[in-house]
């Protein structure tokens, strides 16, 4: 059984491909997946920053090509141009012990945009529970999540990684204070959306700002974020007005070049006569162009500047970083530990089948010569049971302990060997039979 | 007792700039509302010490530098606490506090005001210097509104801004100093007005061209240009605190140059 992860986020790829892949409701998606011959078991996680499977596989090669064309082919559903917009460059592969770091690593925040952001946790909450709903999460898969969701709590509760977030969109806040001396009268602009940005427009609605505007290249995204936010929805060949028009602008959009300039801002700065305006650039790579910082009266924060006023220096966020990510190191290992130690299970199963059948026949041949009443016949089937588990405890402890190592693959192969696991049963039985060991009238 | 006023007034700056100094280091709003309402009773305290110069007989017209630096600073602080009203400008406390402590600290150097004998119109003297003094209080106002914008505007831009600090917000710094110099040049104005009519009452002409007409004149044209660029160009915010600043520099070393002349 291998692990096999396949996505795309916001460092990989922009945000038109990634808005073209994105999905509300995985579950008939992962349905289809499982429905393959070549994957057991599929969670789909998609969000504004990210689509990616998680796939359970016996055959990793098959179930490669197959999650590249379940992108291409389900999630794209064929658009033209998805190749074009660099979509295979844009998907990145992580198997077994990567992949479930990766898991581990999305679930506590550590691979978001902004470090330490409170909704992917949720997200890929929701995640897992569609695909365990629709029968597409297994119990390798639903133990992989169940180790993330630990692993983002841990994270949470001992390191301080969160608090630099959460204060993220509180800074956007305190630094547009800085500028502004009352939020009240004020116009905000998102350009663009995203987790951050988004959560900075709540916090500038939340401190008052009196009118919100939202522009995105897809109207029909501006206009559920308008409907969110009670803001208003409008195109991008607007924006010349709305800079115009806005104190705060908010910007998290997806292209190569930057959308605020100073051939941009300069005109919209001319009309707002000398009030300054707040530029929030929360896009990877960054919307606004760093020479704005020339133009006196615009402010220009990244989502860097911010984290690292939120969270007070550098230094320290790059310590609760690297706390972070020991413990998902410690996580992982344990989980890796456990899936390792998941290929001793056949051998465990087959040597107790065959310790249980030989058991169950010699009882068979044993019983009717010794002409026991229904208790005594009872007492003795209860003691070749209890012989059996305290022989077999301590080899197949040890089996599953040495599966965990790599090392270990050699004490299931010696125990196939010597129990003679790999023989069909019959000519095991036989030679069970034929061998002293096998016996009854030996001592 | 004017001299035990004017010592309390001292001493009650000095608990504003202490409180103003740790507001800004811990990041208390707390010390700083210390600070403004020190301000405030030292204020008090000031403008008792002129009440009770003003029952003088003559009263003293604080024409010599030292006492018109105290009435400076009295007027400056007034007009500061006046524009808390107007706008959240609370932390510029940090600036005003140790500005109005150096007024009183300058004046109690001398024992008291010279009892100057004046030529001319002594109401016009006392209007003189009472119109002049207002407006370079105010324009120093504006000048330490535009110092403190300037500081806040650097760290802005450098990406090291402090949240919570307690220091007013640019827009805040920029209202109070267009309110200031709003305000601060008419007075200025009407102080230039007055010392040509007293000069003219005194000597028969308007100027008499010494270096503290010409210094006047010179600083009136100067702050002209600086109010027509705010009001009627709208130059950024940065620039007209860079004008102020500069504005309020030209008219400090204008003040204590005539001073060092004569």
């Amino acid at each position: 059984m291998k692990l096999l992860l396949v996505g795309m986020n916001h460092r990989s790829a922009p945000l038109d491909l990634r808005e073209r892949l994105a999905v509300e409701d995985p579950g008939p998606l992962v349905q289809k997946l499982v429905a393959c011959e070549e994957i057991d078991e599929a969670v789909l996680l998609s969000t504004c920053n990210r689509v990616e499977v998680v796939a359970l596989t016996r055959s990793p090669e098959a179930a490669r090509m197959r999650l590249r064309s379940f992108f291409r082919r389900e999630l794209g559903a064929d658009q033209p141009g998805l190749l074009e917009r660099g979509l295979d460059e844009a998907l990145y592969e992580y198997r077994d012990g990567e992949a479930m770091r990766h898991v581990m690593r999305v679930a506590a925040a550590l691979d978001s945009m902004v470090v330490g952001e409170p909704q992917i946790l949720g997200q890929t909450k929701d995640a897992y529970r569609a695909a365990v709903e629709c029968g597409a999460c297994g119990p390798i898969l639903d133990r992989l999540y169940q180790r993330a969701f630990a692993t983002a709590k841990r994270v949470r509760t001992d390191t301080r990684i969160a608090e630099g977030s959460l204060s993220v969109a509180r800074v956007a806040v305190a630094l547009a204070r800085q500028i502004f001396e009352d939020m009240s009268g004020k116009r905000a602009l998102l350009l663009g959306a995203g987790e951050m940005a988004e959560l900075a427009l709540g916090a500038l609605r939340d401190a008052g700002v009196a009118s919100l505007a939202v522009a995105n290249r897809s109207a029909e995204r501006a206009a559920q974020l308008a409907v969110a936010y009670g803001a208003t929805a409008h195109g991008l060949d607007e924006l010349p007005r709305l800079l115009a028009e806005s104190d705060v602008v908010l910007t998290s959009i997806g292209g190569d070049r930057p959308i605020l300039r100073v051939d941009t801002l300069e005109p919209a700065l001319r009309v707002r006569r000398g009030r300054p305006i707040f530029v929030i650039d929360i896009g990877v790579p960054r919307n606004a162009d760093p020479a704005i910082d020339r133009l006196d009266d615009v402010y220009r924060y990244d989502i860097d500047a911010l984290a690292a006023v939120a969270s007070g220096n550098a230094e320290e966020r790059r310590r609760e970083q690297a706390r972070a990510e020991a413990i998902v190191s410690e996580e992982q290992q344990r989980f890796e530990g456990w899936f390792a130690a998941l290929r001793a299970v056949p051998t465990i199963r087959d040597l107790r089948g065959r310790v249980e059948a030989i058991r169950a026949r010699e009882l068979e041949r044993a019983l009717p010569r010794l002409g026991l009443d229904d208790d005594a016949r009872e007492a003795v089937e209860a003691l070749s049971r209890a012989l059996v588990n305290k022989i077999l405890h301590a080899p197949l402890s040890r089996l599953r302990r040495e599966a965990e190592r790599e090392e270990g693959m050699a004490y299931l192969e010696v125990a196939r060997l010597l129990f003679g696991l790999d023989d069909d049963a019959e000519s095991a039985g036989a030679e069970a039979e034929g061998s002293p060991d096998a016996d009854p009238e030996e001592p | 007792m004017v001299v035990a006023l004017h010592t309390l007034t001292g001493a009650l700056y000095l608990l504003a700039c202490l409180a103003s100094g740790a507001g800004l280091a811990l990041g208390s709003a707390r010390a700083t509302r210390i600070a403004v309402g020190a301000l405030a009773v030292g204020a008090l305290a000031h403008g008792l010490t002129f009440s009770l110069l003003h029952t003088a007989n003559p009263p003293p017209p604080l024409t010599d530098l030292t006492w018109a630096a105290s009435l400076m600073a009295w007027l400056g602080t007034l007009a500061y606490l006046a524009l808390l009203r107007r706008a959240k400008v609370s932390g510029l406390v940090v600036l005003v506090a140790p500005m109005a402590f150096l007024g009183v600290f300058l004046a109690s150097l001398r024992p008291g005001p010279v009892a100057a004998t004046t030529a001319g119109s002594a109401s016009l003297a006392h209007a003189h210097v009472l119109l002049a003094s207002g407006g370079f209080a105010l324009l120093g106002l504006a000048g330490l509104c535009g110092a403190l914008f300037l500081a806040e505007h650097r760290r802005l831009k450098r990406r090291q801004a402090l949240p919570d600090s307690g220091l007013p917000s640019l827009e805040s710094l920029d209202r109070a100093g267009a309110v200031a110099l709003a305000i601060g040049f008419p007075l200025l104005t009407l102080g230039v007005v007055t010392g040509a009519m007293w000069v003219h009452a005194a000597h028969g002409a308007a100027m008499t061209g010494n270096a503290h007409e010409i210094g006047a004149l010179l600083a009136w044209c100067v702050y002209l240009v600086l109010v027509l660029q705010r009001f009627a160009v709208h130059q950024g915010a940065r620039r007209c605190a860079v004008s102020a600043l500069a504005g309020f520099a030209l008219l400090s070393v204008w003040v204590v140059g005539v001073e060092m002349l004569a």
